[in-house]
């Protein structure tokens, strides 16, 4: 376990094209003796060893979020603008309405308040799990296409790598803080089936919608993490006063 | 009757009020159209739009909306909150990342018409309220007094559940500019304003952004007045500058003062160049006589007396290209080599001019030795030296075939090229006379006619030095009549001339013998020479002692002719 564990950490760790210091630091922690919160967990980064909190932890896997939302947003409009002509725009509207929800997720403030951080946490892994294996399949249908910009590709490439950071981090706080030992949902059949059921669309309105939806469950993934983090801990943002 | 009267007006009113009113131009109302929607917290959100035209009948709107992925239709359910025209939605109403499909029906007597539907999504269209509670302190420190600004969040945010995370920006103007200074405060509630202008009145907003939304509306000024300090810096600065300001205005004033000396002193005048006596105006004007009127000297040739004056320089052309040049040479060192080519006019010319200067500054002295040039010298060169002659005759130079004997007033005195001198009558003694101060001023004046043929290279004939008088004029007489009348000749005696040295020196043979001063024809012709005032030619024919007697060395070794009289 140790040993996946190491393996993945380095993983983690690749610098993110942003260049934020702190999104190229995100590793995956090894398992350490005590899941206290406040306990040190070791890391490494490129072969040297470090240590993190698990609050520093947390802090990183939002950020990660954060940086998620920002690229499935310009990847989206990017998507809109070079396929999308101008007389499908309008019935854009009509895409959106596809992107039902995957699992029961809180759709207030005021049923958020009511979940549990447990709950929180697996949210959020189920959504990263999930769109993981969608984005494979939406960067094999914008192959497809003719002119599909390499930046674009590029994006979605990075947005899969960052998602599997973001993956093994959050099995990390997963262990660490909620003491489980959690194995992965396996969902992602039906969900795809969900997803994929409206035939009558063409693959561009498809793939729009397919990017509309993740950049909505990104949304919702960094939230989450926030609302987990306030939780846990006198951050900043959290202050009242 | 009068109720079916009655009826029929009424009925007939009623159809009048109906064509009437259709007739205004009612109809179903325009379609409205919703604005935009906004939710401050994330938990609420209020949808505007804007009626079309109504019809010119009331017209009633009603807002309808349904989430996606339902077929469900709910009306607004709170018209009132927003104000006109406006749907809010409660808290109960709202739900997150899902999108609202929303539209509005307006309605009216005639009809109805449907607005373009808008799918909204709550959390993409977050705009929080301004902050509250702004507050901005001036603080003294010690380079200079900075504001300190300190706000709160807006009051319906949640920032502490972390439900919604808050960016801060102010930005400060001076309040009589009209640009406006922007800082980025992060999430923090207060910033520190540096290097504001000291008394000066400021002004100071903020507002807030959700992590991904709109920008808040910016709080009402709050003004604040920066006290008036004074940086330290900045006094010593003042000290410096005034300081050079005054060194600066003490120097200017100085300069102003010695406005000359020191343009003297910059920019030395050029010294152009200047021909004394000549006026370059008259050249401007054109009138080439009177500048050269200008450029002769009033006694010109100079009249000094003979003891002061530099002798005289001779050249002497032998007409079958032997050359005997008789010079007296000048003391003045300038000048310039006598060769014994026929080169040599270029020192005649010099010596000429050099001569000329002289005698300008030695004013009337006697002009006796002119006379003697101009007696002899005027030798007429060989043909094919007439270039040359030309060449080097000055201004002042006669033309080369004239004899000078009748130039009285030519001006140059000094210069004579030695030629031939057909010596027909013209250099016999008596024809010569002391002719007074030339008037040298009139460089033109000389005698143009000639007397003397134009030496012919056979016909030439010499003549030879008789005496010389008192007066520095040269007495000739030809050498060709040796019996000639001769007034002068009595008791003379004549100096041989041995050989010529250079620097133009001759040297006289001496014979004490009585012998016929005429030269020996068959000796060297060219020995013998008219020419003039120059010492060891002019030997009268005397012993040797008072050939001795006579002479009188000058500095440089010749022999001054002055004391050689007969």
């Amino acid at each position: 376990l140790n040993l996946i564990l190491s393996k993945s950490l380095v993983l983690l760790l690749h610098p993110n094209r942003h260049g934020q210091v702190l999104q190229g630091w995100l590793g995956i922690l090894f398992c350490s003796i005590h899941g206290m919160l406040g306990s040190v967990l070791d890391c490494e980064v490129g072969g040297v060893h470090c240590t993190m909190s698990i609050e520093m932890l947390l802090d990183r896997a939002i950020q990660h979020a954060e940086l998620i939302y920002r690229i499935s947003e310009e990847t989206r409009t990017q998507f809109k603008e070079t396929f999308i002509p101008l007389a499908l725009v309008t019935q854009q509207g009509h895409a959106d309405h596809l992107c039902t929800v995957i699992l029961p997720t809180p759709s207030s403030k005021s049923e958020v308040g009511q979940i549990s951080d447990k709950w929180l946490l697996h949210s959020v892994l189920i959504l990263v799990q999930f769109w993981i294996n969608h984005l494979v399949d939406l960067q094999a249908s914008l192959d497809h296409y003719d002119n599909t910009p390499q930046d674009l590709l590029d994006k979605t490439k990075w947005v899969s790598s960052k998602l599997m950071s973001l993956e093994k981090g959050l099995l990390t706080l997963i262990r660490k803080m909620l003491n489980e030992n959690n194995l992965p949902l396996d969902n992602s059949k039906s969900i795809a089936d969900h997803l994929a059921s409206p035939r009558t669309m063409e693959h561009v309105m498809r793939d729009y919608t397919m990017l509309s939806c993740f950049r909505k469950d990104a949304h919702k993934i960094e939230t989450f993490l926030k609302l987990f983090k306030c939780r846990q801990t006198d951050w900043p943002g959290c202050s009242f006063y | 009757a009068t109720m079916w009267t009655d009826s029929v007006m009424l009925a007939g009113l009623t159809l009048t009020a109906i064509f009437v009113s259709h007739t205004a131009g009612v109809s179903a109302p325009g379609r409205p159209r919703l604005t935009g929607c906004r939710s401050p917290e994330k938990e609420t959100f209020t949808c505007w739009w804007e009626p079309g035209d109504d019809g010119g009948l009331p017209t009633t709107y009603a807002l309808y909306y349904h989430l996606e992925g339902s077929e469900t239709v709910y009306e607004c359910p709170d018209y009132r909150t927003a104000g006109k025209n406006s749907c809010f939605f409660s808290k109960n109403n709202t739900s997150l990342w899902v999108n609202y499909n929303i539209s509005v029906v307006a309605t009216n007597a005639m009809g109805s018409s449907v607005s373009e539907p808008v799918d909204v999504d709550v959390v993409y269209i977050v705009q929080p309220n301004t902050p509250e509670d702004v507050r901005v302190l001036v603080v003294d420190d010690d380079p200079g007094p900075y504001l300190h600004v300190s706000w709160e969040k807006p009051l319906a945010a949640d920032t502490q559940s972390g439900w919604i995370t808050l960016v801060y920006q102010l930005r400060v103007k001076e309040t009589s500019q009209d640009t406006w200074e922007e800082y980025n405060a992060g999430m923090q509630k207060g910033y520190n304003i540096f290097s504001l202008l000291s008394g000066r009145e400021y002004a100071v907003q903020v507002r807030c952004k959700p992590d991904h939304g709109f920008w808040s509306e910016w709080t009402s000024p709050a003004y604040v007045q920066i006290p008036d300090y004074m940086l330290r810096e900045h006094s010593m600065w003042i000290i410096v500058a005034v300081f050079a300001g005054f060194l600066l205005f003490v120097l200017t004033w100085t300069v102003n003062v010695k406005r000359s000396s020191v343009k003297h002193c910059l920019l030395p005048p050029v010294p152009g160049p200047k021909i004394r006596g000549f006026d370059p105006h008259l050249l401007k004007s054109g009138r080439s006589e009177e500048m050269f009127s200008a450029l002769v000297t009033q006694h010109f040739p100079p009249t000094s007396s003979y003891d002061d004056l530099l002798v005289e320089y001779l050249e002497v052309y032998d007409v079958e290209k032997q050359e005997l040049v008789l010079g007296v040479k000048n003391e003045d060192p300038l000048a310039p080599t006598r060769t014994s080519d026929n080169d040599s006019g270029r020192g005649s010319c010099d010596s000429r001019t050099l001569l000329t200067e002289r005698y300008a500054e030695d004013g009337d002295k006697g002009g006796a030795d002119r006379q003697l040039g101009q007696c002899v010298a005027e030798l007429a060169s060989p043909p094919l030296e007439e270039e040359k002659v030309e060449a080097w005759s000055t201004p002042f130079s006669p033309p080369p075939l004239h004899l000078q004997r009748q130039q009285v007033g030519g001006a140059r005195a000094a210069y004579h090229s030695v030629l031939e001198i057909p010596c027909d009558s013209p250099c016999a003694p008596g024809s010569y006379g002391h002719q007074g101060e030339s008037d040298i001023s009139k460089p033109g004046g000389r005698g143009a006619s000639t007397t003397l043929a134009e030496p012919q290279a056979q016909s030439a004939e010499y003549v030879e030095v008789q005496t010389v008088d008192h007066e520095n004029v040269l007495l000739l007489r030809p050498l060709a009549d040796p019996g000639g009348p001769d007034v002068d000749y009595a008791g003379e005696d004549y100096s041989k001339i041995r050989d010529v040295i250079p620097d133009n020196v001759l040297l006289l043979q001496r014979e004490p013998s009585a012998w016929p001063c005429a030269a020996d024809p068959g000796q060297d012709r060219g020995e013998r020479s008219c020419p003039t005032a120059l010492q060891e030619l002019m030997q009268p024919c005397k012993p040797p002692g008072p050939l001795q007697q006579g002479l009188r060395l000058v500095a440089n070794g010749y022999v001054d002719a002055s004391a050689m009289l007969c």
